[in-house]
């Protein structure tokens, strides 16, 4: 358990984020716009400090809400993207051996003496995230973000949990890196499997809400500054409306910043039935979803039922 | 809830000690949690006390928050969470009431102790006859063609071959003790998928298309830096995911007793995902997934409402679709559906529905028991229209049938295509 490495965050965290509401507004100045469930948790997860598992619908900013973490305590994030299959190699580290070739036969050529230690220096070393964020010097923690842990293998999972509770890694030709900072750790999970119970015993928990149709008009006014401002409103009540229909892929904020982009790009100032026929591709990316929302009809869409 | 805001909750002033306040708090409301399904544990009480003290409870919604955060660890139990907290801290119940007194009556939100959780091993109610582990040699149709001479292993050969007429019996006709012996004999089936080609790679020293640039550099420096032997990897293999959608409504009832075993024998060897449907989905995994087989099956009983109902197949598809198949489980994977196909459903949906499935999956087979039937026509709506996407369509009905199963599943999808396919 990370939290057996520490008790307690270090003095500079804790004055940078001395309680929730604190964490809520730097989030905002970094321009992520969470609710206070999230920042409860985000909050907890750095102040325990605790690793917490983000999940909840794909497009609610579960990523985003690490890389705004790092951003409030200015320290760098370090990204493991999980994938099925992946090992120590790539997400600890590994010897880079062509560079270590390459020395032996330089040095041959040279007539030079190479010593094996030498050989198996840090500059022979190729560094993978996790590894990254144990070595990071601080001053503050860094943010480490295992992306997707569902998709890695059960093991995996294990291997890098007894990684973290260590707060250090052994290298034999090295010896023993141990973390002056542990980094504060952020799971995020789709679900496409039930995580180990040994990985949500130790970790915080927290399921990102499908925003409202007033928050998603404020992320898309940050994201596309130069949008009018009722089209914004408009749009998210109308990819709102859309999430109400039973669809295979229904569109999250990603597309609601796409689709006010792309009008936009169109001059559209009014949400109105033909800007929207126009711009069905930005928001459904489904033959059977579009079959759908046609039906419908593109007034339905913009709430105008006269 | 505003009497949360008086002070007392919450020892403001120690800063460096946990307040016995917050402890008590944490342990009670734990405590309250885990009696209504929620697994917990000691250490997550500590860890809520610590959190209590970061973030002090003024109001109800940092309250709300922080024991969400620290407590729950999955989307399906913040139901059950915010009735037990609402029913905890609307000052109905005082926490303190949970505190050693483990013999109070349940709360309100909160479900009778009964519910298998995690931390409950015992088995809950017995919902189906218990299964006798019985030797060999009194099953049924054991007639003294058994070679007393024969090593043990081989008494279990020859005895299955006296179960011939088990074997061939279908599951709708055995008898109650024949069915216990059925579901040993069921469970030990090893259902096996075919094999996909993998992401990561092994090292083999015969040539491969691929050279391991870094196996090979490694492998050069015991011989001086010369890459004397060349070291190749290949993509390793791995088994195909195995999903079983079974069906316990009414119409199958006779069935469903053995097929759960099947389900069960399948998620403890093949790692299966097994759910079970009839009006609603329900994921059997995790209850099937302990070692003993009697709880498996009172667990599973347990965890569902919806036996001997009707069938809404489309429904039930789309529902596991939306919640696994899309997120991934589904993708490229084996999907056996086991229904005899009577729905309540529009037919159009079964069809669409099935249509989406066949998009994500690798192959799907279809097990239905009632297929064996002479005068057997797939024209039940459902069925007819599910037909047109399922790769194999077995009947499975006993235990000889499940033999038909079991290469279904085996099969790689060319060997599907072969009859329409000339080579």
């Amino acid at each position: 358990m990370t939290g057996a490495a520490r008790t307690g965050a270090e003095d500079e965290v804790r004055r940078m984020i001395p309680d929730v509401p604190a964490l809520l507004d730097a989030l905002d100045a970094v321009d992520y716009l969470g609710d206070e469930g999230l920042a409860t948790a985000m909050f907890l997860a750095v102040r325990l400090p605790q690793p917490i598992l983000l999940e909840g619908e794909p497009g609610v900013g579960k990523t985003e809400a690490a890389k705004a973490l790092a951003r409030v305590l200015d320290t760098p994030l370090f990204r493991l993207q999980c994938y099925e299959g992946i090992d120590a190699g790539e997400a600890l580290y590994e010897w880079n051996y062509p560079r270590q070739l390459l020395g032996i036969r330089l040095a041959e050529a040279r007539q030079a003496n190479l010593a094996e230690t030498e050989l198996f220096g840090p500059e022979y070393l190729l560094r993978r995230p996790l590894l990254q964020a144990i070595e990071h010097r601080g001053p503050r923690p860094a943010v480490l973000l295992l992306d997707e842990i569902d998709r890695a293998d059960a093991e995996f999972e294990a291997f890098t949990f007894e990684l973290l509770a260590e707060a250090a890694v052994t290298i034999p030709e090295l010896g023993t890196v141990r973390a002056t900072h542990p980094p504060i750790v952020i799971l995020t999970s789709n679900r496409t499997r039930d995580l180990h119970d040994a990985l949500t015993r130790r970790c915080l928990y927290h399921w990102i809400d499908y925003p409202t149709p007033q928050r998603i008009a404020e992320i898309v006014r940050r994201r596309v500054p130069d949008s009018a401002a009722p089209i914004a409103l408009q749009a998210a009540s109308a990819i709102t409306r859309l999430r109400s229909l039973d669809l295979a892929k229904p569109p999250g904020i990603a597309e609601a910043i796409d689709w006010v982009s792309a009008l936009s790009v169109l001059g559209v100032g009014q949400l109105d039935a033909e800007g929207v026929d126009q711009t069905w591709g930005s928001i459904l990316k489904n033959r059977d979803d579009l079959d759908l929302a046609l039906g419908r009809g593109a007034a339905w869409l913009v709430g105008d039922h006269g | 809830m505003a009497d949360l805001a008086s002070p007392g909750l919450v020892d403001r002033s120690g800063a460096g000690r946990t307040s016995v306040e917050a402890a008590a708090l944490a342990v009670g409301f734990s405590a309250a949690l885990r009696r209504a399904g929620v697994p917990s544990s000691p250490d997550r009480a500590a860890r809520l006390a610590e959190a209590l003290r970061l973030v002090p409870p003024h109001a109800r919604d940092p309250l709300y928050w922080t024991c969400r955060v620290v407590l729950v660890s999955s989307r399906e139990q913040v139901p059950v969470f915010d009735a037990v907290f609402d029913a905890v801290f609307a000052g109905t119940l005082d926490p303190a009431d949970f505190r050693g007194d483990q013999n109070a009556p349940p709360s309100i939100g909160a479900e009778p102790r009964t519910r298998p959780t995690a931390s409950d091993n015992r088995p809950a109610v017995a919902a189906e006859p218990v299964l006798l582990p019985q030797p060999p040699a009194l099953t049924p149709g054991g007639d003294g063609s058994i070679d007393p001479d024969a090593p043990e292993r081989d008494t279990i050969l020859v005895t299955a071959a006296a179960e011939e007429r088990l074997h061939q019996k279908s599951f709708a006709d055995l008898a109650p003790d024949e069915v216990a012996r059925m579901r040993q004999l069921v469970r030990r089936i090893a259902l096996a998928t075919p094999e996909r080609v993998s992401r990561r790679t092994r090292k083999t020293i015969w040539s491969a298309p691929r050279l391991d640039l870094r196996r090979t550099a490694r492998a050069a420096q015991h011989t001086g830096g010369e890459p004397v032997r060349l070291v190749y990897r290949r993509r390793r293999t791995r088994l195909r995911r195995l999903i079983l959608l079974c069906d316990v409504s009414g119409s199958m009832e006779p069935y469903t007793r053995v097929f759960l075993s099947l389900l069960q024998g399948a998620v403890a060897a093949a790692e299966a995902e097994a759910f079970i449907f009839s009006t609603g989905l329900t994921r059997l995994t995790r209850q099937l997934a302990v070692r003993d087989p009697d709880q498996a099956l009172a667990r599973a009983a347990a965890s569902t409402q919806d036996w001997a109902g009707g069938t809404r197949l489309a429904e039930s598809i789309r529902h596991f679709t939306d919640t696994w198949g899309r997120r991934g489980l589904a993708r490229g994977a084996v999907i056996v559906i086991i229904s005899d196909g009577w729905a309540l459903d529009d037919p159009d949906s079964v069809r669409t529905q099935m249509a989406r499935l066949r998009r994500l999956a690798y192959r799907i087979v279809w097990v239905n028991p009632r297929k064996v039937a002479l005068d057997y026509q797939p024209v039940v709506g459902g069925m007819a229209a599910a037909l047109p996407f399922v790769d194999a369509f077995v009947s499975g009905h006993s235990y000889a049938a499940l033999a038909e199963v079991a290469a279904a599943i085996r099969a790689d999808r060319s060997d599907t295509h072969e009859n329409t396919r000339t080579r």
